[in-house]
């Protein structure tokens, strides 16, 4: 025994010289976002009782050779309005240890992880919509042959500062059959399956209720160098919760993608078609807490004043429809890109209901959602350029915001256009207007930029909804940023709306006031 | 310093087994396989991690074929500076940087040669389009994608467009968010390097 203690004193002593010797790396981030209200009765501000709404967010993670550990915390004083979740607090919440070698990885305590395209298993943070769904335990990533990539989850997952009173455990396998022969071929195909199961106990009195919620899905993806295929068909076991009006059906999906890029011409289409796929961990959640599986609009994303006020949400239950893109890029000298080349894109997505709730490809007659938009982006010197947006919009009210009002079609025109004056100096401006015979009536934003790179930028901007309300939603504001971090400050009234990221949404409260935000990297 | 430790623990160990080996020879064979483990440890410790040579992060990105690559390997090329840039086909900044930086990427090459290595953090919403729609906007740079955002946590990156330049394993740059021009002072930094 002696001896052993002996040994294992030396190791550590030649680990730690070691350590010294050769620092490990200290990164880390720190994110605050505070906002001052105040009162403001044109637009219906929502104040809170002490005015003040601040998120705050300081990570840091210490590597050393193949370890790494980390800790987050957060603290909400109070969170800002509108956030999906009242606190007026702070806590440690994230925590982790990671050992990673050349095949071999884990991670015990709180993590992130996701199989496939998400659609059975995603746990992924995102601090705008106040999504942060990590599970607590172990992650296990294995590769036992060259081929062949395992991933294994064990947890229970976040919900907001605890944790939720369920068990999600998991599976994940993919072969990668270019790597099979020893020559590697031009396409890659792989394939995939997939299987995560959520323990929650159940005390009700229902006979044969499911307290364990099995969900699997297989996936095959083939990718070659123009070319690409990738399909994908889950199926979730019957799964009465919430979110789902304990519907006892079992929920399905299928994904394929299949795209064409070659020199400068891009395409894809994507298919999608969804029945009862709302998983939580928890049967009680709803809205955006507890999404265990990860369903986001496949729609573009926008990020426009005027095309960000009718954004979809994808609808769980019962959808179905696709999307396509084309982009093209017309070269410098070409008669279409002229001197200094233009660059062009087309987007249609289209959404709708089931015919027969049991099909997955029965095509309703109720449409949710659709987005036809033209982009042209053109430079016309050195300093010169511009883009012009045209969207065609239909938004379903009923489905998407769950509100009896009538439907909604828009019609929307964006010019962006920026004049580099100087080698350092920028005056961008956009003027973009919406029409629609529909709820608020049309809209109108300008926004009005100076920058002065590499540093400063300020900002007017005023979103205008002239014809029912005549109301201003005005903006002035100005950032900061110096190498990891950026300051920025304004002061404005925002608009009560759907706020999307990703596939989530949070509703935001119409507010007036001053916004300050501070972002810090440190990792070199 | 830690040598001298080493033997002096070393010499001790020799005193033990010498007295232990007389009284009893199964010692010896437990002995000789301690050191075996021992030697062993100490070899692993040194030889293999490859990937622990540099301070960057080795996180898997993938390829556009969806092929993994550790984030650390990309541009291992001595004394070249990479451009890293973490970007969104959502977001309009990014896309005007990286514009931008296309449209002065042969004429900045004769300068100095730099590679650039745009990663995309688009989720499964739209990570999809990437592959298309860099063909489409003819890019000359090299593209990953980052779908789950592990690169983005592990750099402690809150926000895109982010960029970074890279020499020898080491950042020796970086700068959040993009403001016309900024491209200016990236050739400017990377002339200084």
């Amino acid at each position: 025994m002696k001896k052993i203690k002996l040994l294992f004193a030396a190791l550590v002593l030649l680990f730690f010289a070691q350590a010294q010797k050769n620092n490990g790396r200290l990164s880390g981030g720190f994110e605050t976002y505070s906002q001052f209200y105040h009162k403001d009765s044109k637009i219906n501000a929502v104040v809170p009782p002490d005015r003040i709404g601040s998120n705050n967010y300081l990570k840091l993670d210490y590597s050393y050779k193949q370890f790494t550990a980390g800790v987050q915390f957060e603290a909400y004083l109070p969170a800002v309005q509108g956030y999906p979740f009242v606190l007026n607090s702070g806590k440690l919440v994230n925590k982790y240890f990671k050992y990673q070698a050349n095949n071999f990885s884990l991670q015990v305590g709180d993590f992130y992880e996701q199989f496939g395209s998400g659609l059975v298993f995603r746990s992924w943070e995102n601090r705008q919509i106040g999504i942060n769904n990590a599970l607590e335990g172990a992650n296990i990533h294995v590769s036992p042959l060259p081929f062949l990539s395992i991933k294994a989850v064990y947890g229970r997952q976040r919900k907001i500062f605890e944790y939720s009173n369920s068990n999600v455990r998991g599976l994940d396998a993919e072969i990668d059959f270019s790597k099979t022969s020893k020559t590697t071929p031009a396409t890659r195909v792989a394939a995939g399956f997939s299987y995560i199961s959520r323990y929650q106990q159940y005390t009700g009195p229902v006979i044969d209720f499911p307290a364990t919620v099995n969900a699997s899905s297989t996936r095959l993806d083939i990718s070659g160098s123009t070319t690409s295929l990738s399909l994908e068909y889950v199926h979730k076991k019957r799964d009465p919760h919430d979110a789902n009006n304990y519907d006892n059906t079992s929920g399905k999906a299928f994904l394929t993608n299949f795209s064409f890029a070659k020199n400068n011409f891009g395409a894809i289409t994507t298919f999608r078609t969804l029945e009862n796929l709302d998983f939580r961990s928890e049967r009680e959640a709803t809205q955006s807490i507890g999404q265990v599986n990860y369903i986001p609009a496949l729609t573009r994303q926008h990020d426009y004043l005027t095309t960000n006020i009718y954004v979809y949400n994808a609808q769980r239950l019962n959808e179905t429809g696709g999307q396509l893109d084309l982009f093209y890029n017309a070269p410098k000298g070409s008669g279409l890109g002229g001197k200094f080349g233009s660059k062009f894109s087309l987007n249609f997505s289209t959404y709708r209901n089931h015919k027969n709730m049991d099909d997955l490809f029965s095509f309703g007659d109720e449409e949710y959602f659709h987005d036809l938009n033209l982009e042209w982006r053109k430079k016309w010197s050195e300093k010169f350029s511009t883009i012009l947006l045209y969207q065609n919009l239909f938004y379903n009210r009923l489905v998407i915001e769950g509100e009896p009002l009538p439907d909604v079609k828009t019609n929307t025109v964006v010019l962006d256009a920026l004049w580099k004056y100087a080698k350092k100096k920028a005056f961008r401006f956009e003027l973009q207007h919406l029409a629609t015979r529909q709820d608020r009536g049309n809209w109108a934003a300008l926004l009005t930029e100076f920058s002065f790179a590499p540093k400063w930028i300020f900002y007017l901007s005023d979103l205008y909804n002239y014809d029912l309300t005549g109301t201003h939603y005005a903006v002035i504001g100005g950032s900061y940023s110096k190498g990891g971090t950026r300051f920025g400050l304004s002061y404005g009234r925002q608009r009560a709306g759907l706020f999307c990221v990703g596939g989530v949404c949070r509703f935001v409260p119409a507010a007036t006031g001053i916004t300050a935000t501070l972002t810090t990297t440190f990792n070199e | 310093m830690m040598a001298i430790v080493l033997q002096i623990k070393a010499n001790k160990n020799i005193k033990y087994q010498t007295l232990f080996s007389v009284i009893h020879p199964t010692f010896m064979a437990i002995n000789n396989l301690m050191k075996r483990v021992l030697i062993a440890i100490i070899c692993l410790y040194y030889s293999g991690f490859s990937f622990a040579q540099t301070g960057l992060p080795a996180v898997k990105i993938k390829t556009l074929t969806g092929q993994e690559v550790l984030f650390n390997t990309i541009g291992s090329k001595p004394d070249t500076a990479v451009i890293v840039s973490l970007w969104a086909t959502w977001c309009v900044p990014c896309i005007q940087e990286l514009e931008a930086i296309s449209g002065q990427y042969d004429d900045r090459q004769k300068e100095t040669p730099f590679k650039l290595v745009a990663i995309s953090i688009d989720d499964a919403r739209t990570s999809q389009r990437v592959k298309p729609f860099v063909k489409g906007k003819g890019w000359p740079f090299e593209i990953y994608l980052d779908v789950n955002s592990d690169l983005k946590r592990a750099l402690n990156i809150n926000d895109v467009p982010h960029v970074l330049i890279v020499k020898n394993g080491k950042i020796v740059y970086q700068h959040n968010g993009y403001v016309a021009g900024n491209e200016e002072e990236l050739f400017e930094k990377l002339k200084t390097l």
